[in-house]
C-alpha cells in the first residue's frame, strides 16, 4: 500500500471511531464535577467549581436552566435556581416558588429563595419559608428580606461581576513573598474599589470571609 | 465574625500603624452591607460581642462573583447549608511595597482561637509597616 493511501486510511479510521466531539453544556459540566460538596473535598477541585459556576451564570441557555430545576441532582437544581435569579428570568418565578415550597433538599430551597429575592417576585412565598424546619432557610429569608424591597437591581450587579470572567491561570495566585495580585470589588455603596489604588502606600490586612466566617 | 469583632477591639493598634484593613465577602453589596452593619451572628448572646450593633471595623468589600476571592485562592472551599459557601476565611498581610508577607488560614480550633489569629495579624502588620 502506498504511504499516502495508508495515512488517509488511518485518518478515516480515527474519525469513524472517535466519540462525539459535542462539547458538554455548562449544566452537564457542573453535574460531572469531580469533587462533590463533601467536607473531604475542601481543598480539591475548587478551581473547577469556580469555573463551572462562571460558565453557568454567563453562558448556560435559559431553556436548559429552566429544565434543570427538575433535575434529579439537588446541586444541579440549586445552581440552576440561583442562575435563573441572577439572569433575571422572571418566567421561572412560579417554578422557583414551587421549589421553595416543596423541594425536599434545603440547599435547593435556599437557592430558590435567593433567586426569588433577586427577581423581587413572590414575596409571600419567601415569607412563608420563615416556617421552614431547616434553620438555614429562615436565616436566608431574613437575609434577603430587605433585598426584595430595595430598588437596586442586585441581579444586574452580580451579572456584571460574572461578566468579567475569570481564567484559571489567575486563580490562587496570591502567595507569600510575591506581589499582591490586583483585584476589583465594590464598596457597600456600590462604588468600584481597586486594590492597586492602595497597594504600596500603607500596610494592608485583608480578610476574605463567608457571611458567618 | 469573631475575627472581625476582635479586630475592632484592636482598631487603635491598626490606626497607630497607619494600616488599612479590608474584609471581602463573595456576596452582593446588599448582603455585604448587612454583614457590616448588623450583628446577627453574635448579637444577643452572652459572649463578649453580644451587645454591640455592629462588629466590623475593616472596610467591607463586595465581591459578587467571587472573582477576587478566587484570585486569592479562597473561593468555594467551604461548605454551608449543604453547598459550597462563598469563601473559606483567610487573612493576608501586604507590606508597603505591595508584597504579601503573611497568610493565615484560621483553624477555629478553640472557641477563642480568633484572639491569637488577630494578634498574629497585628504582629505581621507591624513588620509590614516598617
Amino acid at each position: 500500500m502506498q504511504p499516502t493511501v495508508l495515512i488517509i486510511a488511518c485518518l478515516l479510521l480515527r474519525v469513524s471511531s472517535s466519540p462525539s466531539a459535542e462539547p458538554l453544556s455548562p449544566i452537564e459540566k457542573y453535574r460531572r464535577l469531580e469533587f462533590p460538596p463533601k467536607e473531604e473535598n475542601f481543598e480539591d477541585g475548587w478551581k473547577d467549581r469556580v469555573a463551572a459556576e462562571y460558565d453557568i451564570i454567563n453562558s448556560a441557555d435559559l431553556t436548559s436552566l429552566r429544565a434543570a430545576l427538575k433535575d434529579d441532582d439537588p446541586f444541579v437544581r440549586a445552581i440552576a435556581a440561583y442562575a435563573l435569579g441572577v439572569r433575571s428570568d422572571g418566567t421561572s418565578a412560579d417554578a422557583l416558588a414551587e421549589l421553595v415550597k416543596n423541594d425536599k433538599e434545603y440547599v435547593v430551597r435556599i437557592r430558590a429563595i435567593e433567586a426569588l429575592a433577586l427577581l423581587k417576585m413572590n414575596p409571600e412565598v419567601i415569607e412563608s419559608a420563615k416556617k421552614d424546619p431547616d434553620p438555614g432557610v429562615p436565616f436566608v429569608v431574613r437575609l434577603v428580606a430587605g433585598q426584595i424591597k430595595s430598588e437596586t437591581d442586585y441581579a444586574a450587579e452580580i451579572r456584571q461581576a460574572y461578566a468579567k470572567g475569570i481564567d484559571r491561570e489567575s486563580m490562587g495566585t496570591a502567595m507569600v513573598g510575591k506581589a499582591a495580585p490586583d483585584f476589583t470589588a465594590l464598596t457597600i455603596d456600590g462604588k468600584p474599589f481597586q486594590l492597586s489604588s492602595v497597594l504600596g502606600k500603607k500596610p494592608i490586612a485583608i480578610y476574605f470571609t463567608a457571611f458567618d466566617g | 465574625m469573631h475575627q472581625q469583632a476582635q479586630l475592632r477591639l484592636k482598631k487603635d493598634a491598626v490606626e497607630m500603624l497607619g494600616a488599612e484593613t479590608y474584609v471581602v465577602l463573595a456576596l452582593d453589596t446588599y448582603r455585604t452591607r448587612v454583614f457590616k452593619e448588623e450583628n446577627w451572628l453574635l448579637g444577643g448572646g452572652k459572649g463578649p460581642f453580644g451587645k454591640e450593633k455592629s462588629l466590623v471595623y475593616a472596610t467591607p468589600l463586595s465581591d459578587p462573583a467571587g472573582r477576587a476571592s478566587a484570585i486569592y485562592g479562597v473561593s468555594r472551599r467551604a461548605l454551608r447549608w449543604g453547598s459550597w459557601a462563598e469563601n473559606y476565611p483567610h487573612w493576608f498581610v501586604i507590606n508597603r511595597k505591595g508584597i504579601i508577607t503573611y497568610a493565615l488560614k484560621p483553624t477555629f480550633a478553640t472557641p477563642t482561637a480568633y484572639q491569637d489569629d488577630v494578634d498574629n495579624v497585628l504582629k505581621e502588620l507591624e513588620k509590614a509597616a516598617q
